[in-house]
């Protein structure tokens, strides 16, 4: 493994770096409009400690639906400096872009519980069918199932006489 | 000494306290209330009034007995006599005794002497217990020959016949004498031998023949007079069934009395004749007044000998029929002390003598036991140091053993009684009994007395060994009695249905009739009339108790000649459900082993009681297939049926897998709730950790689709 002392990944910086470094020269435009619109899901990123970054997926990917089209648009309408400048000094821009990313925190924050409740439901039912299992096993075999000792089996019964 | 004709003897004159006399059973039939019902009797089944009344009832459906011609000129002293007659062939002469119902006869020698043509033996035609009218319950009933000549006493009282001393050894005592033999090779003595119990055979007055000797204990009716010296010690009941040499004792009695015509002790109190046979002899006792012929005297001599080693033979008897020479009888020499012991006013002189009163008067023997006179005149007075040595030890035994039952007085004096007196019955507890004498004993006392706790306790301190470990010599026949005896004792100390004191009742009664409530008016006395009986028992007792108590268990293991201990053991458990199942298949192994008839009472009875059975099946299909299913059966009366249907192997099996697997699947279930339930905080931490993965997958997935859609449209 890359990582140093500190615990940073610097062979993942290195590689960052360099791509950086491409972009600038041959995509300065898109790195510009990328780098501001995509503050938020770097945000995300350093906030979520969690060793999945569901968060910073979940934010990442909402706040690229909102910094995409702004993106096309540079690509395939005038992919400059000033055009890219103009974007992200545009407050309605902006507010699209953070917007989204805000919608994919909101969705992070609310889904979970939801599904925890969804879930308890459908435990709850399962304990619920294994009640009327056990139930109905105790109607038809009676009280001494539900037992966790043992039982003697009956005496052995004397010799039994032939009709 | 007054003479007493004979005929003062009335029949049950000598009855011990508790015992129905003939004549209260002849009154029987004119009562309005039955009798008290038996001990132990429960309400509902004494409450069932007997059925009472008069007429003739039929044996073995050949005999017909009328109730309504009773025959007291043949009564016995525990038995009435009435008139039969025979359909197959009426020409034939015969009359039956009826017997008392609970007290023991000698059933074996019944079964022995059926049919069988003996001289000097009264034929037993046919026996059978049935329904008699005039009790309203079953009764032993034996049909005998009738004597066509009556009784000799009676005869010899109205002058109509006369026995010199001429006739008396070819007329009366050769065909006795070989009456006797024949009982003897056919398994037991007579011992009812006296004079209102021969009679004569035909109607001229030429065959003699002795009486009736089944319808009670041995000796029990005999008057005291005509009991060896030892066996008259003893109480009615347990006076035993001796041998040959009791029998020849009581026929030389019968002589003396015959020959006299009247009794010469008649008159004399029993404990007078007993203390004068003791300290002067028999012979000397009760001929020694009486004006015996003198060619009568040597074989009276030889017959009446209190000695039994002594006493007279049927070789010796049979040499005097046949003038051959004959042993002059030795006189036993009492043992004598030179000075008497005074105890409660009176001087004794021997050792027989003060045991036999201190067994009278116990209180005051112990005192007397214990003091130094007593030791003086052992030691000096009778100079028997051995005697007063073991005695001495007895008492330091008692000592040491204060705190337990073998330093009671009552077994102190017991012990003390057989030192003293070792061919004496045994003492206990103011009963007194030859050691073969116990089983009739613990019949009567519990039967007929209601009282068997001395009894048992006889058994169960082993009281017996006291009396066999002074015997001055062990023979062959002891040691078997005393095998029997400890046998018993082994049989009292277990508690478990099928054992304790009813069984050692049976076991030393073999024709003791089943004493258990249901069934004691039945006079059950076979394994084979015990089903019928419960079944019609059924219809009057409650039948919420079991139909099997310890008197049937025990009752059944002594009369049914089977390996049963499997069933007992299962009747013995603690769990009701295996308890009824080895009750029902007990009486199931009977009616099939039997092949005793549909039972549908008893099967009722059974079948309302199967109820922890049926809940020992797990599967309550199965219950409720049971519980159909055992109203047809009972229908049926077939307990092996209702057996096999309520304790299938089979189905057992199959109930006992099913329910271990029901048990795995319930306790599957347990667990997979108790995984959902205890889960709590871990489970909601996991549900929101699949909430988070599910926005970023759905955010993932709407990022990638705006991307798509975006670069479609431009690009289009």
């Amino acid at each position: 493994m890359a990582n140093g002392s500190d615990g940073l990944n610097w062979s993942k910086i290195l590689a960052g770096g360099v791509v950086l470094m491409v972009m600038m020269v041959i995509s300065l435009p898109t790195l510009i409009v990328l780098f501001i619109g995509m503050l938020p899901t770097g945000v995300a990123a350093i906030i979520d400690r969690s060793e999945e970054k569901y968060g910073t997926f979940c934010v990442g990917g909402l706040n690229l639906c909102g910094v995409f089209p702004y993106i096309t648009t540079l690509w395939f309408v005038d992919h400059t400096v000033n055009v890219a400048t103009g974007m992200i000094t545009d407050v309605f821009t902006l507010l699209v872009m953070y917007a989204s990313a805000a919608f994919g925190w909101t969705m992070f924050m609310a889904i979970p519980p939801v599904i925890a409740s969804f879930l308890s439901v459908m435990a709850q039912t399962r304990v619920k069918t294994l009640r009327a299992l056990q139930r109905e096993i105790m109607e038809e075999w009676g009280p001494g199932v539900a037992s966790t000792v043992d039982d003697a089996p009956l005496d052995a019964p004397p010799e039994a006489p032939h009709s | 000494m007054a003479e007493q004709p004979l005929d003062a003897d009335e029949a049950g004159a000598d009855l011990p306290e508790g015992l129905i006399p003939p004549d209260a059973m002849e009154e029987a039939g004119d009562l309005d209330t039955p009798d008290a019902p038996p001990v132990g009797l429960p309400p509902s089944a004494a409450s069932s009034p007997p059925v009472m009344g008069q007429g003739p009832v039929l044996l073995r459906d050949r005999y017909l007995i009328d109730s309504g011609k009773p025959l007291p000129d043949l009564d016995c002293a525990t038995a009435k006599a009435y008139a039969v007659a025979d359909r197959r062939d009426l020409a034939r002469k015969l009359y039956a005794l009826i017997c008392q119902p609970g007290l023991p006869t000698r059933l074996d020698a019944v079964r022995a002497l059926k049919d069988q043509e003996i001289r000097g033996v009264l034929t037993v035609a046919e026996w059978d217990v049935i329904t008699w009218p005039p009790i309203g319950q079953r009764a032993l009933i034996i049909v005998y020959e009738l004597p066509l000549g009556g009784r000799v006493r009676d005869r010899l009282a109205r002058k109509e016949v006369k026995i010199t001393e001429y006739d008396m050894p070819r007329r009366v005592v050769e065909p006795i004498i070989e009456g006797l033999q024949a009982l003897i090779a056919l398994g037991g003595p007579h011992r009812a031998i006296r004079p209102d119990n021969i009679y004569f055979l035909d109607e001229d007055m030429t065959q003699v023949v002795l009486g009736p000797h089944v319808v009670s204990p041995p000796g029990y009716d005999q008057p005291l007079v005509l009991e060896t010296l030892e066996r008259a010690m003893a109480m009615p009941a347990g006076r035993g069934m001796g041998d040959s040499r009791e029998d020849i004792y009581a026929l030389g009695v019968t002589m003396v009395l015959l020959l006299l015509g009247f009794n010469p002790v008649g008159e004399v109190s029993d404990d007078d004749l007993l203390q004068n046979r003791i300290e002067h002899g028999s012979y000397t006792a009760i001929c020694g007044t009486a004006r015996v012929p003198i060619q009568m005297i040597e074989p009276l001599r030889g017959m009446l000998n209190d000695d039994p080693t002594s006493r007279w033979d049927f070789n010796e008897i049979t040499n005097w029929l046949t003038g051959q020479k004959i042993n002059s009888a030795q006189k036993k020499i009492i043992n004598k002390s030179k000075k008497p012991l005074t105890f409660r006013g009176k001087k004794h002189f021997s050792t027989r003598s003060l045991a036999w009163n201190f067994a009278r008067y116990p209180t005051d023997a112990i005192k007397t036991i214990n003091s130094d006179d007593f030791q003086d005149w052992l030691r000096r007075a009778l100079g028997n140091k051995e005697m007063a040595d073991t005695i001495k030890g007895a008492l330091q035994a008692a000592k040491f053993h204060k705190d337990n039952y073998q330093g009671s007085d009552d077994y102190v004096l017991a012990r003390i009684s057989c030192i003293l007196d070792p061919m004496a019955p045994l003492r206990y507890k103011g009963l007194a009994f030859m050691p073969d004498g116990y089983g009739p004993l613990l019949a009567v006392e519990w039967i007929r007395n209601g009282n068997p706790q001395s009894a048992a306790e006889i058994l169960s301190h082993d009281v017996p060994a006291l009396w066999f470990a002074e015997q001055p010599r062990m023979y062959r026949e002891l040691m078997d009695l005393q095998k029997d005896l400890s046998s018993l004792r082994g049989l009292l100390g277990i508690n478990d249905p099928g054992y304790g004191l009813e069984r050692a009742l049976y076991a030393a009664n073999p024709s003791v009739s089943c004493q258990s409530p249901y069934v004691v008016r039945d006079c059950v006395v076979s394994a084979e009339q015990l089903l019928p009986a419960l079944d019609g028992a059924a219809n009057s007792v409650d039948t919420s108790s079991q139909p099997m108590d310890r008197h049937i268990a025990a009752f059944i293991v002594a009369r049914f000649d089977e390996d049963i201990h499997p069933h007992l053991k299962a009747l013995a458990s603690n769990k009701a459900e295996t308890s009824i199942i080895g009750m029902l298949s007990l009486l199931a192994f009977l009616q099939w082993k039997l092949r005793t008839p549909a039972v549908l009472g008893l099967s009722s009875w059974i079948g309302g009681l199967l109820g922890p059975a049926i809940n020992a099946y797990h599967n309550r299909h199965t219950r409720q297939e049971l519980e159909r299913d055992i109203p047809r059966l009972v229908r049926k009366g077939s307990l092996p049926e209702l057996f096999n249907l309520i304790d299938d192997a089979e189905k057992r099996r199959e109930d006992n897998e099913g329910f271990e697997a029901s048990r795995a699947e319930w306790l599957a279930a347990e667990e997979e709730i108790r995984d959902i339930e205890g889960a709590g905080d871990e489970r909601l931490t996991k549900a929101e950790r699949t909430g988070q993965q599910a926005a970023a997958m759905f955010a993932i997935i709407v990022a990638l689709t705006v991307v798509s859609v975006l670069m479609l449209v431009e690009m289009s």
